[in-house]
């Protein structure tokens, strides 16, 4: 075989070839000549799951589509938590050293996002976002300073939604109360909270009773609250347990007066007991606000998915990668501190405001490159961030009617937030 | 490359603090034949007691002494101890199956508690806020990440010794023989109800030293730690690493944590764009094949237990 002679006149046109060949197939795509990589550990192996995933997705498409982050085309890396901190620890691990991202979204579990975040992301100095962790020991973990202001969520912490709670007991003028919690993290947060939220308001709380999963019968817990006497009783729990738990507190000759958690807002549960025994029922919910970009979230969902955004988390973890995204094209450089520093600009009340689709997003990388900052309308509302990295949202009160919820009253954000404001007084 | 090191560091440190409750059950299982079903119980008891003793004062809560780390955890491996004695002692009379559902009954009533005993494990929640040792004088996080893994490999290759020496000690082939056959033991004067209770103790005491690092490397615990899966995957590791060799059950422990996270990854990177939503689903799948075809191709574990027989026993075969 013959050596190609690099002086040669053939090599001499191959050097100007190859170059033409390397960068033709790029030139062809519009946008998508780099990729920037951001993580996610979601547990995309459980049921609830991998819609949250689908979300995330969906929010990266629909934002590559608009021009991605600097030119760039975002490329999530997706990896199931399984539910168990080693393996979304070590995903997370992976996620941070081998594929470099500067963000991660997740988890869901505050039990998975806790390790994660105080092993993981912060000695590394990567952002974390987290659509659905509720606990309040997030909040704990940041107060003491040890987040380096690398961590948000998404999702109306516990305080959030037990204010709420307390709000609709007082509104309705019960002067006692019987609580049943979920006894898992969120349960035990939101119960807690309720009880001592009823206290500050001067509501007598008579007792509070644990209810674990899958029992097959609370008679035990039932009788033990009955024995209390309580006017009213408030119900923090998901629809399997919940129903057994009011059949055999109404047939037991319980109160039908009852505030309960948004988890029951279903038709399961209002199957499940019986709308004649639920009439008297007044539930809470965060979401969704009363804004034009919720509404537009909602329809550019159903258009993608051909369903309605009724699972849990959808709409926060729309609007994490949002503003996860929005804060990247902010930031001068692509590290977590800088994305992290940003946040606040692309969510300041006092911004622009802007919603999250095509024209909007056009709208804010345009405001960004002006050095302006931005108010993001997203899915659930005008996102603002607290000093802890935690969100409050607008809530509404419910009943539940022949065929489905009906809504009785809507509290929007600063009301909520004024009312927090006098409990923690 | 940092990245390589940083990502592989923490693997093997994880790994490894796994492959010290896999020894301890090899202790158990492997070496005298207790099938205990609840690991995670004694892997938690080491874990919270190491963070109850050794982390800081809560409010309105029991614990937090801030003792010095040693003192905590040797405190957490004293407290799966006591477990393992109340446990082994109640359940002395049960074999096989029996004690496995005893012990599997146990690692839930210990979950059960850690989850709702909020004074005391601080509930769904768990304990945070523990203080890593010498954190802050090494400063540096990646230096800290390496010299955790030394002290991993130290405690593993000190557990490793001792058990080798056990095992190979009279006492290890009277574990051995009551594995094979208690009455024969009995026989010979030997009661093996007590060297039962002691191989539960010791091996128990091992699955604390695990719980105890891997609370201090996370410095948090939580009731997800401690859920079943993790009894699970530490009974697997033994029986594809070969049970009754501790070599098998370290290299056990490495091949099954490596396919359990590796398979996320290859699955993430190689794994079409459209399939990745449902690779999660897809990687138990994958967890599963590995664990059924390691145990198809080699039945008795990828390191099998050395059967050696004395020399007395080889001559009088001879003689035959």
């Amino acid at each position: 075989m013959r050596k190609v002679n690099l002086l040669s006149p053939r090599a001499a046109l191959l050097s100007l070839l190859l170059p033409a060949i390397w960068i033709s197939p790029t030139s062809t795509v519009l946008a998508a000549d780099c990729e920037t990589k951001i993580g996610a550990v979601l547990p995309t192996s459980v049921d609830w799951g991998r819609p949250i995933a689908e979300t995330a997705q969906f929010a990266v498409d629909l934002f590559n589509e608009s021009g991605g982050v600097k030119g760039c085309d975002i490329d999530m890396v997706l990896r199931d938590s399984q539910v168990d901190p080693k393996i979304g620890v070590d995903a997370a691990k992976a996620l941070v050293d081998l594929d470099k991202v500067p963000l991660l979204l997740g988890a869901v579990s505050s039990g998975v996002s806790m390790p994660i975040l105080t092993s993981v992301t912060v000695p590394s100095g990567v952002m974390q976002m987290s659509c659905c962790s509720s606990s309040t020991g997030f909040t704990d973990v940041a107060a003491e300073g040890k987040t380096n202001g690398l961590w948000f969520r998404t999702f109306a912490t516990t305080r959030n939604q037990a204010a709420v709670a307390a709000k609709l007991v007082q509104d309705k003028g019960y002067k006692s109360v019987g609580i049943f919690y979920k006894n898992d993290d969120w349960g035990q947060d939101i119960g807690k909270l309720v009880k001592a939220d009823l206290e500050k308001l001067g509501i007598t709380v008579t007792t509070s009773v644990a209810i674990n999963d899958a029992q097959p019968s609370y008679r035990a817990e039932v009788t033990e609250a009955l024995k209390t006497k309580p006017e009213a009783v408030y119900m923090a729990l998901y629809p399997a347990e919940g129903i057994s738990v009011t059949r055999e507190w109404v047939s037991l000759g319980g109160t039908q007066k009852m505030v309960v958690a948004n988890s029951l807002k279903s038709d399961e549960y209002r199957d499940g007991v019986g709308f004649q025994y639920l009439s008297d029922v007044i539930g809470h919910d965060s979401a969704p606000p009363r804004t034009d970009s919720a509404d537009s979230f909602t329809a550019m969902y159903k258009e993608k998915f051909d369903s309605e955004p009724n699972g849990p988390g959808l709409p926060n973890i729309f609007d994490a990668v949002m503003i996860s995204l929005l804060a990247m094209e902010a930031a001068p450089e692509l590290t977590g501190a800088a994305i992290a520093a940003q946040v606040g600009k692309v969510t300041d009340p006092s911004g622009t405001p802007v919603n999250a689709d095509a024209a909007g997003l056009k709208e804010a990388r345009a405001l960004l490159a002006d050095g302006k900052s931005l108010s993001y309308q997203g899915a659930t509302g005008a996102v603002v961030f607290d000093a802890n990295g935690d969100v409050s949202a607008p809530a509404v009160a419910w009943t539940f009617t022949e065929d489905g919820t009906a809504e009785a009253a809507y509290y929007p954000l600063a009301d909520v937030d004024t009312f927090i404001a006098t409990l923690s007084k | 490359m940092i990245g390589l090191i940083s990502y592989l560091t923490f693997f093997f440190t994880i790994a490894l603090i796994l492959a010290i409750a896999v020894l301890g059950l090899n202790l158990q299982w492997g070496f005298t034949g207790l099938f205990n079903g609840g690991v995670v119980a004694f892997f938690a008891a080491g874990a919270y007691g190491l963070i109850m003793l050794g982390g800081p004062a809560r409010a309105n809560e029991f614990g937090g002494f801030d003792l010095p780390y040693l003192i905590a955890l040797a405190g957490g491996v004293l407290l799966s101890g006591v477990l393992a004695l109340v446990v082994g002692l109640a359940t002395t009379r049960l074999r096989h199956d029996y004690l496995a559902i005893a012990t599997f009954g146990v690692a839930i009533a210990i979950e059960s508690v850690a989850r709702n005993a909020e004074y005391l494990t601080g509930g769904a929640k768990g304990l945070r806020g523990f203080e890593r040792p010498l954190e802050a004088w090494v400063g540096q996080p990646q230096l800290y990440s390496f010299l955790f893994l030394c002290v991993v490999i130290v405690c593993l290759v000190g557990v490793y010794i001792a058990l080798e020496k056990l095992v190979d000690s009279p006492f290890g082939r009277l574990l051995r023989a009551v594995r094979e056959n208690e009455r024969a033991a009995q026989s010979l004067g030997k009661s093996p109800a007590h060297i039962r209770l002691t191989a539960f103790v010791i091996g128990a005491m091992i699955m604390g030293l695990s719980g105890g690092l891997y609370a201090t490397f996370y410095a948090f615990i939580s009731p997800q730690d401690i859920a079943p899966i993790l009894t699970f995957q530490i009974w697997a590791m033994l029986i594809v690493g070969g049970s009754g060799n501790n070599r098998g059950a370290i290299l056990g422990t490495l091949v099954v944590w490596g396919g359990w996270v590796g398979s996320g990854w290859a699955l993430t990177a190689f794994a079409p764009a459209s399939m990745q939503l449902y690779a999660g689903s897809i990687q138990y799948i994958l967890i599963g094949c590995i664990i059924v075809f390691t145990l198809l191709a080699r039945p008795r574990g990828l390191l099998p237990e050395r059967l050696t027989t004395t020399q007395y026993a080889e001559s009088s075969v001879e003689k035959r």
